[in-house]
């Protein structure tokens, strides 16, 4: 038998007892083993370029509000960078600071909460038709309703002033004031079209965030609670709504943190009748050189936007613990309309005429039309596009033929398209780091970090930039009015998205086919050129061209940053706004929004995915 | 390639965690097959890991030959791609970007192989496993077998001096299991290669190693021959891992709990006085046989009587279900059982065939020359 067999031997281990290494061998061969590969240096490199282009910035403008500025030292009686109060009681307490920050402050919240109410009411509704009713269309309806949020706001600002701009201000008049019916100012202009449009261009948030979590709800809920007795008004307080809660608190917070950094929209139509927001504020200040209370204007709306989403990250985290009871059983029956099938989708089509059809209507008319609002044959014109010899002051030729559109056209490719490209490459490259560094510290500083920018307003970043860069400090020469810095800005403004996508990219991809070639041989840019980046070329693609929309039909941060060599398009036609030539503005404001809505189209084509998921870019 | 040794390798995921690896030493000599074997968890993919370096060591060292590869304590650590060893991923991570062809000539390609050599290398591997067909294909065009088999190329072409596979016939049927055995057998011999191989099928690791390392929660529960280990278990977690339907235990302790184990106690204490400390006694359910009357058990076995309450064919053989009044025991026997379900039997158990643990589950050595001699006394 073969358990006879003496010859076998059997060795029985116990533990041995190698001596532990001491802490400071382990922690020589960790560094070894971390500095072997060009991950960690990548890592504390981008960290650094990260530091200075998000933190510094930030921290410049927090400063610039607590200390003398440049020309004050006289009034202060102190010298430029003490310490000062000065420019907080200014905005704060003084007698002009009402004007400075209370009511613009005042302003921008009673927008923002008219806005989120309104677009809650029409964005609930028309989620709840397409996801769970048998209103017709619903597919047509559930991608053409969120067609305004790919647009610009202004896009719409510019449409309402086109129909609805009185004698208050020149220029051409709107069309209602040239058929005869003078539209009031509130109407025309201030808190009454500002909410209105900001509404109905945040709609689309409401319709995909709610939408989303109604498609996930669990028919098998309503009816365990019907069956228990419940009627369908104490299934819907109960038991949907409750549910929904989170869905609904977290777009409410997500439109607040937009319109509070919204600037072109209360730009355009604030303006007129001196109805300002904070941002508007901020950037009279910043026009006006009151550096110091910029300061604080600027801080102010970033420590709201900060609270604003923590308050979200929250509710997001609150959210998690529902996630589960929409499960794989998930069934969703479409609730029977019956007689109220018609009316239903005449709200959804009305909805669509006034947020999408008639603003885009009205401004492709204006463009083509001599005088407004005249609709006889030969009040047409295609001059405005294509007509040279136009006896204006500037702009004599129409706008395709303007040297100044192609120019401007140029600067936004060149600008949006580098930064874009830049850093698409810097978030795949942040994710690789973060998810590959052994070095846990750097991981979570590299991701913290570059999404900071999330919390900030655009123009509130903006307002950083030109307080860190405007002037020359140590090596770095003054970049105000370069496209350096318009560059820059919209690198760092972009990360949040970038290194969010590089992240979940390399997260799906996994270390093993990496591994795989370390096995076989390949160093660290072997494996870089030969597997990293082929295989996640198209998270890549769509890491460039994400940003690229956002940042073509982006004004907030350029308005503050752009000087007129370094115009791109949209403060162009911002531009061409203040100078009332009407119809070449619409016309620039068509053009992005073409390029806006056909990128977005060709965005979701490449990645197969749909827009909810990059909500908020 | 020179023996490989870890010595007193030790893993250590996480601050708070416990140790994946623990103080393992750990020989491999050229030209082995060695199998590691052990339940989910007990830190084999770790090991392996650990001497391709895709993993860093929290303690210990590793060494080829004379020469330290890893070792925390001297700051050495040569990187994976400077290692020259072949791994097989348990997910096969085969590179989705690029065909079969190129997946398997990546390797070659890095090392700079006139192309002459390389083309001739690549399709003997591609020959030697059958997948010459696919070619041109993308690894997503390929079944969980073949893309085994490209794994498998992918690593070969290079020759590496040791191959390190983790569970790679885990995802495959029955049938091509058993083909991919004979082959893994067939390549060992024609490359000459030294092969470590994870995983944790028990008869995987009997057919084909040379040599098997039983693993349990971190630490090396013992080495040896697919004999050695079934036949002289180092301690009772290895007896209860190898072998199915699983080694019988009676367990010696308080009297009353189970008769058969009484029963047990009592004939060590008349047969063999000497043997102090038992913790348990092991039998093999196919080292027992069973009779139907007391006068065909041989002489000096233990046995019992039981009644028979399942009988399961297995193909071949077929497995007895036997109760006492509070312990139940698995037979196995090899011809047809000639015993229906409440009849009475008698089972029996040879003293060699009889595995001693002490009270710490150690196996007690003396207790084997002891039982064996007895047999012919
Ligand atoms: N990256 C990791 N981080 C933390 N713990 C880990 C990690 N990888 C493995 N572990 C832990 O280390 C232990 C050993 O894991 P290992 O993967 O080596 O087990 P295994 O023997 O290969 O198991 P299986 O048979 O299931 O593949 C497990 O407890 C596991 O949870
Ligand atoms: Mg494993």
């Amino acid at each position: 038998m073969a358990f006879l067999n003496e010859s076998t031997k059997t060795k029985v281990l116990g533990r041995s007892s190698a001596a532990l290494p001491s802490p400071w061998q382990a922690w020589r061969y960790r560094l070894k083993v971390a500095l072997r590969e060009p991950t960690t240096l990548i890592g504390i490199l981008t960290a650094f370029i990260f530091t200075y282009l998000i933190v510094v910035p930030i921290i410049s403008i927090v400063l610039d509000a607590v200390r003398v500025q440049f020309g004050h030292e006289r009034r202060l009686g102190k010298d430029v960078g003490e310490l000062t109060f000065y420019y907080l009681d200014r905005a704060f307490f003084s007698p002009v600071a009402s004007d400075l920050f209370w009511r613009p402050l005042f302003n921008t919240l009673t927008v923002a909460l008219g806005a989120i109410s309104l677009s809650l009411v029409i964005g609930t509704v028309l989620a709840w038709l397409i996801s769970r009713t048998d209103m017709f269309g619903r597919r047509w309806f559930a991608t053409a309703l969120i067609v305004p949020y790919m647009l610009p706001a202004w896009t719409f600002a510019l449409a309402w002033t086109t129909l609805f701009k009185n004698r208050t201000i020149g220029g051409q008049p709107g069309w209602l004031e040239a058929m005869g019916l003078t539209p009031p100012d509130w109407v025309a202009y201030g808190r009454f079209p500002i909410t209105i449009i900001l509404a109905l261009h945040y709609t689309p948030f409401v319709i995909l965030l709610f939408g989303s979590a109604l498609r996930r709800f669990d028919s098998q809920l309503e009816d365990s609670a019907r069956i228990l007795g419940a009627g369908r008004f104490d299934v819907a307080v109960q038991i949907i709504l409750p549910l929904m809660r989170p869905a609904l608190l977290s777009s409410m917070v997500l439109i607040f943190a937009k319109c509070l950094g919204e600037f072109g929209v209360p730009y355009v139509l604030g303006l007129p009748v001196k109805f300002e927001v904070l941002s508007t504020s901020l950037f009279r200040s910043i026009a006006s050189r009151q550096t110091g209370v910029a300061g604080v204007v600027a801080a102010s709306i970033m420590l709201i936007g900060i609270i604003t989403l923590m308050i979200d990250a929250r509710l997001v985290r609150e959210a998690r613990r529902f996630v589960t009871i929409g499960s794989k059983g998930s069934m969703n029956r479409l609730s029977r309309l019956g007689r109220l099938r018609l009316p239903a989708t005449g709200f959804a089509a009305a909805i669509f005429v006034l947020s999408v059809g008639l603003p885009l209507l009205t401004l492709s008319l204006s463009t083509i039309m001599k005088m407004p609002g005249r609709f006889a044959l030969e009040n047409f014109t295609l001059d405005y596009w294509i007509g040279t010899d136009l006896h204006t002051v500037a702009l004599q030729t129409g706008i395709l033929l303007s040297p100044d559109l192609w120019a401007a056209a140029k600067n936004t490719m060149m600008i949006v398209g580098l930064a874009s490209l830049t850093s698409g490459i810097l978030g795949l490259l942040v994710g690789y780091v973060v998810i590959r560094t052994p070095v846990r510290a750097l991981s979570v500083y590299l991701r913290q970090v570059t999404f900071l920018p999330y919390l900030v307003p655009g123009i509130a970043f903006a307002a950083a930039y030109l307080s860190l860069f405007a002037v020359p400090r140590g090596p770095m020469p003054a970049l105000y009015g370069t496209v350096t810095i318009l560059v820059l800005a919209l690198i760092a403004d972009q990360m949040p998205y970038a290194s969010r996508a590089g992240i979940s990219a390399m997260t799906q991809l996994g270390k093993d086919p990496e591994e795989a070639a370390q096995i076989a041989g390949a160093g660290w840019f072997r494996r870089m050129i030969s597997i990293v980046i082929p295989i996640q070329k198209g998270s890549l693609v769509t890491g460039v061209l994400l940003p690229f929309i956002s940042g073509i039909k982006g004004l907030s941060l350029f308005v503050i940053l752009a000087v007129p060599s370094t115009d791109v398009l949209t403060t162009y036609s911002l531009r061409l706004v203040d100078y009332h030539y009407t119809q070449a503005a619409n016309a620039v404001v068509l053009i992005i929004a073409a390029i806006a809505y056909f990128g977005t189209l060709l965005a979701q084509k490449l990645t197969r995915t749909n827009l909810a998921e990059g909500l908020g870019s | 390639m020179p023996t490989i040794n870890l010595r007193g390798a030790q893993k250590n995921y996480g601050v708070n965690s416990a140790n994946a690896v623990s103080d393992l030493d750990l020989e491999i000599r050229d030209g082995e097959f060695m199998c590691l074997l052990g339940p989910s968890g007990c830190g084999k993919t770790t090991t392996l890991r650990m001497i391709a370096g895709l993993e860093n060591l929290s303690g210990g060292e590793i060494r080829v030959g004379e020469k330290i590869i890893d070792s925390v304590s001297a700051g050495i650590f040569v990187p994976p791609e400077k290692r020259e060893m072949g791994l097989v991923f348990q997910s096969y991570a085969l590179w989705p970007h690029l065909t079969i062809e190129r997946n398997t000539d990546f390797g070659l390609r890095l090392r700079k192989l006139p192309k002459a050599e390389r083309e001739a290398r690549v399709e003997r591997v591609m020959q030697a496993l059958d997948i010459a067909k696919y070619r041109d294909r993308y690894p997503s065009q390929l079944s969980g077998g073949q893309q085994q088999r490209v794994a498998l190329a992918r690593m070969l072409a290079v020759n590496p001096g040791v191959l390190l596979l983790d569970e790679p016939l885990s995802n495959l049927d029955a049938r091509l299991r058993l083909e991919m055995r004979a082959e893994l057998k067939r390549l060992h011999k024609e490359f000459k290669t030294t092969i470590v191989f994870v995983t944790h099928d028990q008869w995987e690791a009997m057919t084909l190693a040379t040599t098997i390392a039983v693993r349990n929660e971190g630490t090396l529960q013992q080495m040896g021959t697919p004999n050695d280990i079934y036949d002289r278990p180092a301690n009772r977690f290895v007896a209860e891992f190898v072998g199915s339907p699983p080694i019988n235990i009676l367990t010696f302790g308080k009297p009353g709990i189970s008769d058969v184990a009484d029963k047990a106690q009592a004939y060590f204490a008349a047969r063999y006085p000497q043997l102090r400390g038992i913790g348990s006694v092991g039998i093999r359910p196919e080292a027992m046989g069973y009779a139907g009357k007391l006068e065909d058990v041989p002489q000096g076995s233990f046995s019992n009587e039981m009644t028979v309450t399942g009988v399961l064919p297995t193909g071949g053989s077929w497995i007895l279900e036997l109760r006492s009044e509070n312990h139940t025991l698995f037979l196995t026997t090899h011809s047809l059982p000639r015993v229906d379900n409440g009849e009475r039997v008698f089972f029996y158990a040879p003293p060699e065939a009889l595995h001693v643990f002490d009270e710490k589950e150690q196996r007690i050595t003396e207790a084997d020359t002891l039982l064996r001699s007895s047999t012919y006394n």
